[in-house]
């Protein structure tokens, strides 16, 4: 197998939100990278990190936030290191990023029209007339019906799941490298959220992107991710290709997570749970940030922080655990000959 | 203790209901809908109406959990809403315990309806007053359904139920904005059983939780069910943990019951088209798991003007020209299952 090269690598950042109530560590010594036109998960419980570390990247954290230090390196460029100008040509026409709720994404008093055809001309340098025409060919891409008149329209005037569609197109339009999906469908019901991913999938293989997709449901990164990084508390506890994640985890927060889960294919009556909740950052625990809850933990685990082993080099397997070497965690044959049988049957 | 509770239960009025046979809740041909006026000066005239509830046929055993499931906007928490008498219905009837719980009643007999009619809302964070205590809040119940109940007892009974649903003595002086979301959810919880309901319909009760939460409310409320001897209708757009927690399921569309039978054969026979592209739509947690998904097209018509015949049938895979004319009877196809189509699959 060939090694793809990162498009994005980031390195040992550190984000810092400094509030009245003390310093929030937000991400703590954060590693990851991702491929040239690969789809890679960011998978984790709310307040773990999953959207600091994306406007980390971006460099769009809100007035009282800091990466301290760490290098984010981009098409081997440190954006950390970029001066504010250059940063804004790489918003937007490298790196485009779609928001989770489309309902408050898009300014609601301009039309679509102009609020496309604005960062068109300016990112892709060319022509109001021609922005017009990228605009529409865009949306047309999307599945929007009839976008030469509809690119006249209000957003309040298309439903969740097309305006969905209208902000992946407006990021498209632009032709970035790397796409960030921040939670794209978790506001859609089931059936639009179908049509969403679906849609995502596509537009990430036809153009080729490489693409960070920010989501709390393990069935979205199942179906949509050949790699993952599983954040816990301000860290990556563990990454690796999806498949051998969902059935050899090697952290036990990631089986402890699979577990909770109640799923079509399981059918037992009480569902695993993880005691107590996810780790404020103000004060987070010592040691491994995962140790409070963990049922496997040892005194190292509240001592030391647990060094980044990585497993596989072939398959860029890492993981965080004082114990990962002597624990199974691995999803027995039984569990997962139910859940397939199932699925064969429906 | 028990002397209080027991003085009201004895009002006689459910003497006529046979709990082995008799559904405890029944909802008939129930209509909800809510008026569109447009106003002038002096004037406001209704122009349109929206159609939440349109014609639903739904009943609740004593003891069971139905599972109501549905995208947003078809009607589910207007359906609940009605069903515990918070919304007066247009047409239709919902009797509780034999009795026509809109039919002129006393003070008295509408108080000992709610006692045993409680709801559990979505939204933790918006649905506990900020500015109460958690003891006044879970005391409200008492001082309403039982007023000559002395301080010291509603105090005893607001600790124990505190205690059931797995928050501290302590936790009683403590406002809302000091819990987490899960806890929240614990308090409404307390609230609803605070007073020994016997129904309890339950608005999203997880929906707005992180995953490892969510699975301790969903054990929490399977434990409280066995002790108290609950009945739920469990109303929630993840198909997952439907299958979880219900005995039966009714599937929503636009208004009107599509699908109603037991949860195993809704998951194995799936009758109705919209059952079926409801399930397809599901992203599973499983990577290997590769499937042809059936897209429904379009979004979910505006209950405003709902379309003519099957309320599915512009969306659906089957349908032929007598879908959009005659609109489709709820039937029982097998002994318990429900559906409401011209062309169901079994």
């Amino acid at each position: 197998m060939k090694m793809a090269k990162p498009i994005l690598d980031v390195q040992d950042i550190y984000t810092y939100f400094y509030t009245e109530s003390g310093v929030v560590e937000a991400l703590d010594g954060v590693s990851f990278d991702v491929n040239q036109g690969e789809p890679v998960g960011i998978v984790g419980e709310s307040g773990c990190g999953k959207t600091v570390t994306a406007k980390s990247t971006l460099r769009i954290l809100d007035k009282n936030g800091k990466t301290v230090s760490g290098k984010i390196i981009y098409k081997g460029i440190d954006l950390l290191e970029l001066p504010d100008l250059q940063m804004r040509k790489i918003r937007g026409k490298e790196i485009a990023m779609i928001f989770q709720d489309p309902m408050t994404s898009l300014n609601p008093i301009f039309k679509i029209d102009d609020q496309m055809t604005e960062v068109i001309a300016l990112h892709r340098d060319c022509s109001k007339k021609e922005a017009l025409e990228y605009a529409i060919e865009a949306l047309e891409q999307v599945g929007i019906p009839d976008p030469a008149t509809r690119i006249n329209d209000y957003p309040h005037q298309f439903s969740g799941g097309q305006r969905q569609r209208v902000f992946i197109a407006r990021a498209l339009a632009l032709q970035p490298s790397l796409l960030i999906a921040d939670e794209p469908t978790t506001a859609l019901d089931v059936t639009i959220q179908a049509q969403i991913l679906e849609l995502i999938k596509e537009m990430q293989r036809k153009h080729g992107l490489a693409m960070m997709l920010i989501t709390h449901n393990l069935g979205v990164v199942a179906e949509t991710t050949k790699r993952v990084h599983i954040f816990y508390g301000g860290r990556v506890v563990e990454s690796g290709p999806t498949e051998d994640i969902f059935i050899d985890p090697k952290h036990p927060y990631t089986r402890a997570l699979f577990d909770s889960i109640p799923s079509l294919e399981k059918d037992k009556h009480r569902l695993a749970t993880i005691p107590g909740l996810v780790p404020r950052l103000i004060n987070p625990p010592k040691g491994c940030r995962f140790h409070p809850r963990c049922k496997f933990a040892t005194e190292i685990c509240m001592r030391e922080r647990p060094p980044d082993v990585l497993i596989d080099k072939q398959k860029g397997r890492r993981v965080q655990c004082h114990h990962f070497e002597e624990l199974d965690l691995h999803v027995d044959e039984s569990t997962i000959k139910e859940r397939s049988q199932i699925i064969e049957e429906a | 203790m028990v002397s209080t509770f027991e003085k009201y239960e004895a009002i006689d009025m459910f003497s006529e209901w046979n709990p082995k046979t008799d559904p405890i809740i029944n909802l008939i041909n129930l209509k909800k809908w809510f008026p569109i006026s447009e106003q002038s000066i002096l004037f406001s005239r209704v122009v349109a109406q929206i159609k939440a509830v349109d014609g639903v046929d739904l009943f609740l055993n004593k003891g069971e959990t139905l599972g109501l499931v549905g995208e947003s906007g078809c009607g589910k928490s207007t359906t609940a809403r009605v069903a515990v008498k918070l919304e007066e219905p247009t047409e239709g009837a919902v009797y509780f315990k034999g009795i026509d719980i809109f039919q002129p009643m006393t003070r008295e007999e509408e108080l000992a309806i709610k006692r045993q009619l409680q709801m559990v809302f979505q939204d933790p964070y918006s649905s506990l007053n900020p500015r109460r205590m958690v003891l006044d809040l879970i005391r409200e119940p008492f001082d309403i359904h039982f007023p000559d109940m002395t301080y010291e007892e509603k105090e005893s009974r607001v600790l124990e139920i505190l205690a059931k649903v797995g928050l501290e003595d302590y936790h009683a002086l403590r406002y809302p904005h000091e819990f987490s979301g899960g806890q929240r959810q614990r308090i409404g919880i307390a609230r609803a059983l605070a007073i020994h309901p016997e129904v309890v319909l339950l608005d999203e009760p997880v929906s707005a939780l992180d995953v490892s939460v969510q699975a301790q409310i969903l054990n929490l409320l399977h434990d409280l069910q066995v002790e108290f001897n609950l009945t739920y209708m469990f109303i929630a757009h993840d198909l997952s943990v439907i299958k979880h927690v219900s005995d039966r399921v009714a599937v929503m569309y636009l208004g009107k019951i599509m699908e109603m039978s037991p949860t195993g054969e809704l998951f194995r026979k799936t009758a109705h088209p919209y059952s079926v592209s409801l399930l397809s739509a599901i992203p599973r947690p499983d990577p290997r798991i590769k499937k042809d998904r059936i897209i429904l097209e379009g979004d979910v018509p505006s209950p405003i003007n709902p379309p003519s015949g099957c309320p599915f049938h512009p969306r659906c895979y089957k349908a032929q020209e007598i879908c959009s004319k005659v609109t489709p009877n709820l039937e029982e196809l097998e002994a318990g299952h429900f559906v409401a189509c011209h062309f169901p699959e079994i």
